[in-house]
């Protein structure tokens, strides 16, 4: 009886190793499996007293200890702003700024094609004929907690009158300050000129 | 050994450059960092800016702040023709290579946000509504 017992029972588990690798969809014979963790520890008799002496001395104290000595006299990874800044491209999408031919003459016509392709609608300008007769804008107005710094402006201007200036550093304290009407804008222009005149030189192959 | 030597030496000549004891001292509690670096040049505003190109880039040029600005500096106050170098979007400093100069130029301001100075917004067009002042009799007023 015992005996038959053990058969089937022999059997059963038979007949389960055979069924495993057909009900596993993926064979795990075919596949490259890499052990990525780092495995068992090793229980030969040197490698457990070695553990346990570093448990018992408290080691790991001492080696973090070390990477923190290093780490003081390492040259730090991070910048420090703002004595150091760090790289910007020439195309860099910053503050806008209206800028002025040489003679000093805005070079903004109203031809409004920034307002028109502006996908978040931020700026708004209305025109009029000066007294010498040539078209300027009265109001141009950019919200710029609008902005969303996409630089078609500056790309839709067939003059380069608006650019996005490569200065970032304008952050305010209210929300009023951030509705730019058309004499900020001109003064950003007239304080960047240098820096955007040399930005577009430094750029001028590809535009 | 010969790294730890190299950097004894550069923080040696850092300390000598900051002008000894007091003058490294004043530093650190300025930047938190003594760095050596060959001297570019001054803006208008008294700012000089040195470099170091064993640094990395971001780290390889830097700018002393006016002692006027105190502890009140502020990235803002870098002029635009060194913004142009100290950000790294051109090698020539201003010195080698000046920018554009205009009589219509206007003076570098630092961020006015928070202070007195700060731009406060306006209309630049006339109202399109005006408010209606009713027609007054010579009798009334009389």
């Amino acid at each position: 009886m015992a005996a038959l017992w053990r058969a089937s029972k022999s059997g059963s588990s038979l007949l389960m190793h055979l069924a495993r690798p057909a009900a596993v969809t993926q064979s795990r014979s075919g596949t490259n499996y890499i052990q990525v963790n780092p495995g068992d520890p090793s229980m030969d008799w040197k490698d457990i007293t070695d553990r346990a002496a570093g448990t018992v001395f408290i080691t790991e104290l001492v080696r973090g200890a070390g990477v923190v000595l290093g780490h003081l006299f390492k040259e730090p990874a991070t910048i420090n702003y703002p004595f150091e800044k760090g790289p910007l491209s020439p195309r860099f999408r910053g503050e806008h700024a209206l800028r002025r031919y040489p003679s000093g003459e805005e070079r903004c016509i109203a031809c409004k094609l920034c307002e028109a392709i502006c996908p978040a609608q931020a700026i708004t300008i209305e025109a009029e004929p000066r007294e010498d007769g040539s078209r300027r804008t009265t109001r141009y107005d950019i919200d710029m907690s609008k902005c969303i710094y996409c630089g078609f402006c500056q790309e839709a201007c067939p003059v380069d009158a608006i650019v996005e200036g490569p200065n970032f550093e304008f952050s305010t304290e209210t929300r009023e300050e951030m509705l730019y009407n058309k004499e900020k804008l001109l003064s950003n222009g007239d304080k960047w000129e240098p820096e955007i005149a040399a930005n577009l030189q430094a750029d001028h192959l590809y535009r | 050994m010969a790294t730890y030597l190299e950097k004894l030496r550069h923080f040696r000549q850092a300390f000598k450059q900051h002008g000894g004891m007091l003058g490294s001292l004043k530093q650190l509690y300025w930047t938190e960092e003594l760095k050596v670096g060959t001297y570019v040049g001054a803006d208008k505003y008294g700012n000089k800016y040195y470099e170091n190109n064993l640094f990395f880039v971001g780290r390889n040029r830097w700018i002393q702040y006016a002692p006027q600005y105190g502890m009140d500096y502020d990235g803002s106050q870098i002029p635009s023709d060194w913004h142009r170098w100290m950000h790294n979007i051109g090698d020539t400093p201003p010195t080698a290579a000046p920018l554009v100069e205009h009589p219509w130029l206007m003076d570098h301001t630092e961020n006015q946000a928070g202070t007195p100075g700060a731009y406060v917004g306006y209309k630049t067009t006339k109202p399109k509504i005006e408010q209606w002042v009713p027609p007054q009799s010579k009798t009334t007023q009389s």
